[in-house]
């Protein structure tokens, strides 16, 4: 990470291998937060690639004195997936999520056991469903928190918010989806539920 | 503290940022309100579920795809635009079409009758080149027509023909017609035998005319009469 002005000045100077490490390092974490976003592969895939052209475009305007690329990066990927947010919300299904339990993308650990990795899954899915719940400003402060992992003074650049409005819409998101994994655990069934620690 | 109060310090006091003031306050209210540490016990549920969560994994493909959106298609340079724009020069099939279009030019310039050097408006106009297309065809034909009449070969056997055709007519008029002798016979010659002779005499004068013009058109000469 620490690499990245260095990478990002290669490429502007028309290095391609440098522009691959680059892409190397943060699809990952793009399409990760795309995903969470939209909750369809599909969407997430394209949304990665848009994210990453307007990147590609917009190279020159980084300014590494004014923050670390992973917020930049994440800043420009939020933008594009709230305007994609307004331009998809007529057609969009809030409570769809297009693929199957089996299509989560996440490396499976190859030392855990099946009915684990059967549980991991349901825990993903209900995760994935809880955060499509959510409103958008509440989820995309959930999703730079506590699934990228982002600080606040980060989280409040990327979103343009003052920290304090950070701290509060991470706070209700939370809350809103704690209720509604909650209600969802519910209905799933007690044995599932009672079995969270 | 009130419930709405310790739900807005929720996140903070499980992150830990609460400084021991504000703790304590929602630890005591913690300890005499059931539904307050129900509502803590989901909210760290939901925290713990999202930090499980891993970084989802892309398909392998999607890094080749950017790639190919974003570097692949960048805007060739002038230079190679240029060599993009040359390379079916420096292909055999071009050379032919080439050919083949001064070849087919030549012939209609030729047939059209037009010289390039001194062009006119009139020899712009499609019914000039009718024209004079034309009379070219003419004047070929009839320049190979004079030069078939005028082969010796050609005019040997015709005038031997001509001969041949005027020979019987003659003798039938000059010669009186004898009276055979019953049974006898005669050693006048059958006329049969004065064409194979003529016919022969033919024969060898084509023969030497064929290879007079061979020579000639070898020479690049005409032939004269």
């Amino acid at each position: 990470m620490d690499h990245d002005p260095e990478l990002v000045k290669r490429c502007l100077a028309g290095d391609n291998s440098a522009w691959e490490d680059l892409l190397q390092n943060h699809t990952r974490k793009i399409y990760s937060l795309c995903y969470r976003f939209t909750g369809r592969r599909s969407e997430a895939e394209d949304l990665t690639q848009e994210v990453f052209i307007k990147i590609f475009q917009t190279l020159k305007t980084f300014d590494a004195a004014q923050g670390a690329f992973p917020t930049w990066l994440a800043r420009v990927a939020r933008n594009h997936l709230v305007d994609h947010y307004r331009r998809t919300k007529k057609d969009r299904v809030t409570s769809s999520l297009e693929d199957e339990l089996g299509s989560l993308e996440e490396k499976p650990s190859p030392t855990v056991e099946p009915v684990a990795q059967v549980e991991s899954r349901e825990h993903k899915e209900l995760l994935q469903q809880a955060l499509d719940r959510l409103s958008p400003d509440l989820r995309e402060a959930v999703i730079l928190r506590d699934l990228q992992d982002l600080d606040y003074d980060e989280i409040a650049q990327v979103l343009g918010v003052p920290e304090g409005t950070v701290k509060s819409r991470i706070n209700r998101g939370r809350l809103e989806l704690a209720r509604v994994i909650k209600r969802m655990e519910g209905m799933r069934g007690p044995a599932k539920a009672g079995g969270r620690s | 503290m009130t419930h709405l109060e310790l739900e807005n310090l929720a996140s903070e006091y499980l992150e830990g940022q609460l400084d021991v003031v504000r703790r304590v306050q929602v630890e005591e209210h913690l300890r005499d309100c059931g539904a307050c540490r129900e509502l803590i016990s989901d909210l760290q549920h939901a925290m713990e579920l999202c930090q499980a969560a891993e970084d989802l994994e892309p398909a392998p493909w999607l890094i080749a795809k950017i790639m190919r959106a974003t570097v692949g298609e960048r805007k060739p340079t002038l230079r190679e635009q240029l060599a993009t724009f040359f390379r079916p020069a420096t292909q055999p099939r071009l050379a032919y079409a080439v050919a083949m279009a001064i070849f087919s030019f030549s012939i209609i310039v030729n047939a059209a009758g037009l010289n390039l050097r001194k062009l006119t408006l009139a020899d712009l106009n499609p019914r000039t080149w009718f024209y004079q297309a034309n009379r070219t065809g003419h004047l070929l034909y009839a320049r190979v027509e004079k030069f078939y009449y005028d082969l010796r070969v050609v005019y040997e056997i015709e005038s031997r023909l001509r001969q041949l055709r005027s020979e019987p007519s003659k003798q039938e008029q000059e010669a009186p017609k004898p009276e055979a002798p019953p049974g006898g016979t005669t050693d006048r010659k059958a006329p049969g035998d004065t064409q194979l002779a003529s016919v022969q005499g033919l024969m060898t004068t084509a023969a030497s005319s064929i290879g007079a013009v061979t020579r000639m058109v070898a020479k690049g000469r005409s032939p004269s009469p």
